[in-house]
């Protein structure tokens, strides 16, 4: 049996009113709150986020063997995001990492890839981590629609939770929707013909197929999960292919927005999370055409909800915070040194792998890697360790020097689970309320850019209440 | 054993720019006022020094790490010049280095020279300098000792107001000290009230950026008597290293500085020092950041850990009380010109002991103390100095 074993979402913490964009502008307000990620997060670091929850919440021996990646706003043309998180999962090279892109469906094609690859036998546990930090240009309805988020399924042939039974994918080069090398914000051509022809035809056609090569009726899907280019047109083609709207999965335009890529993978974890044993669950992402893949839950379906609850949000106050937010990275001077690939590599195990060193005689859990214990001296016998990712807040500051777009910056020595202590920045956070003793979770972030490079590593984030009690490696 | 060095190498020149924003002086200008001060005031000419170590963290501009600004400076060429980098114990370790040259026999009469010119630089203060691009990217020094004050906060319930009990002091004995970089007095209201830097530091619980420049004629103790009869007698020194990323060390408790107290635990034993508090008479001590004060008195043995914000609030450090610390002002007034921070200090208990330091001269100083701080703890630097 291939299908799916684990599965994640991720919402960053940053909200802002969807008001407050339209009254900066003058135009109408859609209503509802759109999530935006923090000036030091990327499709790549929002995408780990999800591949480490179900890494870290795996504990079967099989090691995973591919990640694959899929955005519309990888953070580089050149360079494989995929790569990156498996390294910063502490996943091993042997992994076939890849990048999908260039299309709104880029996430269900990833999928596609993966449940092909476990069908064939190429791979046996593979990561689908996708997930898209999306512009639309200022006084834009994009601005107000879009929302940033990742995604994640993990797709494998042990502990299946939903069994694959069928799936297709249609190709279309009708323009409706698209963005050039050089542009940063999204085009489109909205109008009613875009979405018939575009997004409603592709999208009934597939179904249509999907439940033909199923044999199946709408009637008998439980569970209907469809990317939506608007909020609103995802239920104009459930009623075309027939399906009751109690069973549409709801797109999240009023708590969220539009999150491009991990939209349909966002919706179909939201309906694995409430599905029965034995529901048939249906998803359809759209672009350039449509993939659709339908699953069937298994008895093997955990009891608890795999979607992690995110901290609390934090409301970005006015738009040219939010705007100050959302530019930083691409306006931000490269200030600053450059490591030499040498260093980058020799450090590797320990700056993107978070590796640390145990000391045999006297247990100490030290970062960084270290040739001489620093408790007990000791020389020989210290052991290569994956360090703890989570632990308390032991000092910190509000520092009102550091380059940010807003100030100030919270920075604090963390004590790890393990004993090792960690120094690190504070973010998504309310500066005001960092404690000591605080629980923290050390993520992934866009750190600066220097030398034409992004430059990634760990900071802390506050720990939601619910991921206190899942399981840690 | 360094104890051996007692008594046996004096101070007989000092000399020491104004501390401040010398935009009209250059490296070399400041270098070459305080060496030739120091000259003037032993009365020697330059030919007479056998040997010069110069304590700089960022030589000017063309002059690399070496010690060729001193060189260059005075045009002192041809004799062994030794460049000393200690983070901010740079000063105090030159100094160190240079009497063990005469202790050691080796030399008769030696320079030493702090120098720094932080004002120059396209960036304020010392930004992130040297940091692991990573690791510890963009920290800053506020930020750091920060992390110890927050702790220290947590520990033993003190909040900021002793912290502002040190700015007040420091800016008072500032106004006293013409060569001090700020002549300014503050209240503790205006130093609570300051726009934040790091978190419990606001605007006025961190030295400022400075340029300035501080040198020292040292001789063999047995030929002080030729240049002059008050000169000064090195009665101890100590010098002690830690880790320079105390945020990575487990259990790291981040309320004192181990490094100081070891430093000074090799002073004392080298000057016979017993009670510290009671047989010192004047110090001036590393106030990077107004709680480092507070901790250097603990540190330093001046009162047990814990209790440093009475010391400063009973009013014990100022300049009437019974351990009058950073008469100068200290780096809070005075400035931070790194490397010549540490020579700075020297100069100011030598000024004390041989009764010329005007309006704010201590009474009956015949033993004085200066402490420099590296790092967050990474390095401390120990001198005790005294009258024959």
């Amino acid at each position: 049996m291939v299908g799916i074993t684990d599965y994640s979402t991720y919402l960053p913490s940053y909200r802002i009113a969807r008001d407050m964009i339209a009254q900066q502008w003058g135009t109408k307000s859609l209503g509802g709150i759109k999530a935006v990620a923090n000036y030091d997060q990327d499709a790549l670091t929002m995408a780990f986020e999800v591949a480490w929850n179900m890494v870290e919440r795996d504990d079967t021996t099989l090691s995973h063997d591919g990640l694959y990646f899929a955005s519309t706003t990888a953070p580089y043309w050149q360079r494989a995001s995929s790569s990156f998180i498996a390294a910063a999962c502490d996943l091993p090279d042997e992994i076939e990492a890849i990048d999908f892109g260039g299309s709104l469906r880029a996430g269900m094609s990833a999928l596609r890839a993966a449940l092909n690859a476990v069908v064939a036998g190429a791979n046996q546990k593979v990561i689908v981590a996708v997930a898209d930090v999306r512009d639309g240009a200022p006084e834009s309805l994009e601005e107000q629609q879009f929302g940033d988020g990742a995604a994640a399924l993990c797709i494998g042939k042990e502990g299946v939770i939903a069994e694959l039974i069928a799936h297709g994918s249609r190709s279309d080069a009708f323009l409706d929707e698209w963005r050039r090398d050089k542009d940063s914000a999204v085009s489109s051509l909205g109008s009613r013909y875009t979405l018939e022809r575009g997004y409603i035809a592709n999208t009934v056609t597939i179904g249509k197929h999907i439940l033909e090569l199923a044999r199946l009726n709408s009637i008998d899907i439980a569970h209907v999960a469809l990317s939506s280019p608007d909020g609103r047109a995802h239920i104009t083609a459930a009623k075309k292919l027939g399906f009751d709207p109690a069973r549409l999965l709801e797109v999240p335009i009023a708590d969220g927005g539009l999150t491009g890529v991990p939209l349909p993978i966002t919706l179909l974890c939201q309906a694995l999370d409430r599905a029965k044993p034995g529901d048939f669950v249906l998803t359809i992402g759209h672009g350039d055409g449509a993939d659709a893949v339908l699953f069937r839950v298994t008895d093997q379906k955990p009891k608890v909800s795999r979607i992690p609850a995110s901290a609390s949000p934090l409301n970005i106050p006015t738009y040219s915070i939010f705007r100050k937010q959302r530019d930083f990275n691409r306006t931000a001077t490269e200030e600053g040194g450059v490591m030499s690939n040498v260093t980058l590599e020799q450090e590797e195990r320990q700056n993107v792998r978070l590796h640390a060193t145990r000391c045999q005689k006297c247990n100490t859990v030290q970062f960084p890697i270290t040739m001489v214990c620093v408790h007990c001296h000791n020389r020989s016998g210290l052991d290569e360790v994956r360090m703890r990712r989570r632990g308390t807040v032991f000092t910190f500051t509000k520092d009102y020097l550091y380059n940010a777009p807003v100030s100030p910056v919270g920075v604090g020595v963390i004590e790890l689970d393990d004993g090792a202590r960690f120094y690190c920045q504070l973010t998504d956070i309310d500066t005001e309320a960092i404690e000591i003793g605080q629980k923290v979770q050390l993520t992934l972030r866009r750190l600066r850019d220097g030398g034409r490079m992004h430059h990634y590593y760990w900071k802390c984030r506050p720990l939601a209440v619910t991921e206190v009690r899942s399981n840690q490696k | 054993m360094e104890s051996s060095l007692k008594d046996k190498v004096a101070i007989i020149g000092i000399g020491c720019t104004k501390f401040g924003d010398n935009f009209d002086q250059s490296y070399e200008d400041m270098a070459a006022e305080a060496v030739f001060q120091a000259l003037d005031d032993a009365k020697i000419d330059a030919a007479r020094i056998d040997a010069g170590w110069l304590g700089t963290f960022s030589p000017g501009q063309g002059y690399g790490k070496a010690s060729v600004s001193l060189a260059d400076a005075i045009k002192m060429y041809d004799k062994p010049l030794t460049r000393v980098e200690n983070y901010c114990a740079t000063g105090t370790d030159a100094f160190r280095n240079a009497a063990f040259s005469v202790a050691a026999g080796i030399y008769d009469i030696v320079l030493v020279l702090g120098v720094e010119k932080l004002k120059d630089r396209p960036a304020r203060g010392l930004a992130s300098e040297g940091n692991h691009l990573y690791q510890h990217e963009g920290s800053t020094a506020p930020g750091l000792f920060a992390l110890a004050a927050t702790r220290y906060f947590e520990e033993f319930k003190i909040g900021r107001k002793p912290l502002a009990q040190v700015a007040v002091k420091n800016h008072h004995n500032g106004t006293l000290n013409p060569k001090a970089h700020f002549q300014m007095e503050v209240t503790e209201e205006q130093v609570l009230k300051a726009p934040m830097v790091a978190y419990p530091f606001g605007l006025f619980d961190c030295c400022p950026t400075t340029d300035g420049a501080a040198a020292a004629i040292l001789c063999r103790a047995d030929m002080a008597k030729q240049f002059r009869d008050d000169y000064v007698l090195v009665k101890g020194l100590g010098l002690a290293v830690n880790t320079g990323r105390p945020w990575f060390m487990p259990g790291h408790r981040f309320t004192g500085f181990p490094v100081t107290q070891a430093a000074a635990h090799q002073a004392y034993e080298m000057a016979a020092i017993k009670d510290p508090l009671k047989e010192i008479d004047l110090a001036e001590v590393h106030d990077c950041f107004t709680w480092t004060e507070i901790s250097n008195y603990e540190d330093l043995g001046f009162c047990k850990k814990g209790e440093g914000a009475n010391f400063i609030s009973e009013g014990r450090s100022r300049l009437e009380g019974d351990l009058p610390v950073n008469p100068s002002g200290g780096l809070k007034s005075s400035g931070h010109p790194i490397g010549a921070s540490g020579v700075r200090m020297i100069y100011e208990i030598t000024t004390h002991l041989r009764e010329q330091a005007g309006a704010r001269q201590v009474k009956n100083a015949r033993l004085g103390l200066a402490h420099n701080l590296g790092g967050l703890g990474a390095v401390a630097c120990v001198v005790v100095l005294g009258q024959p």
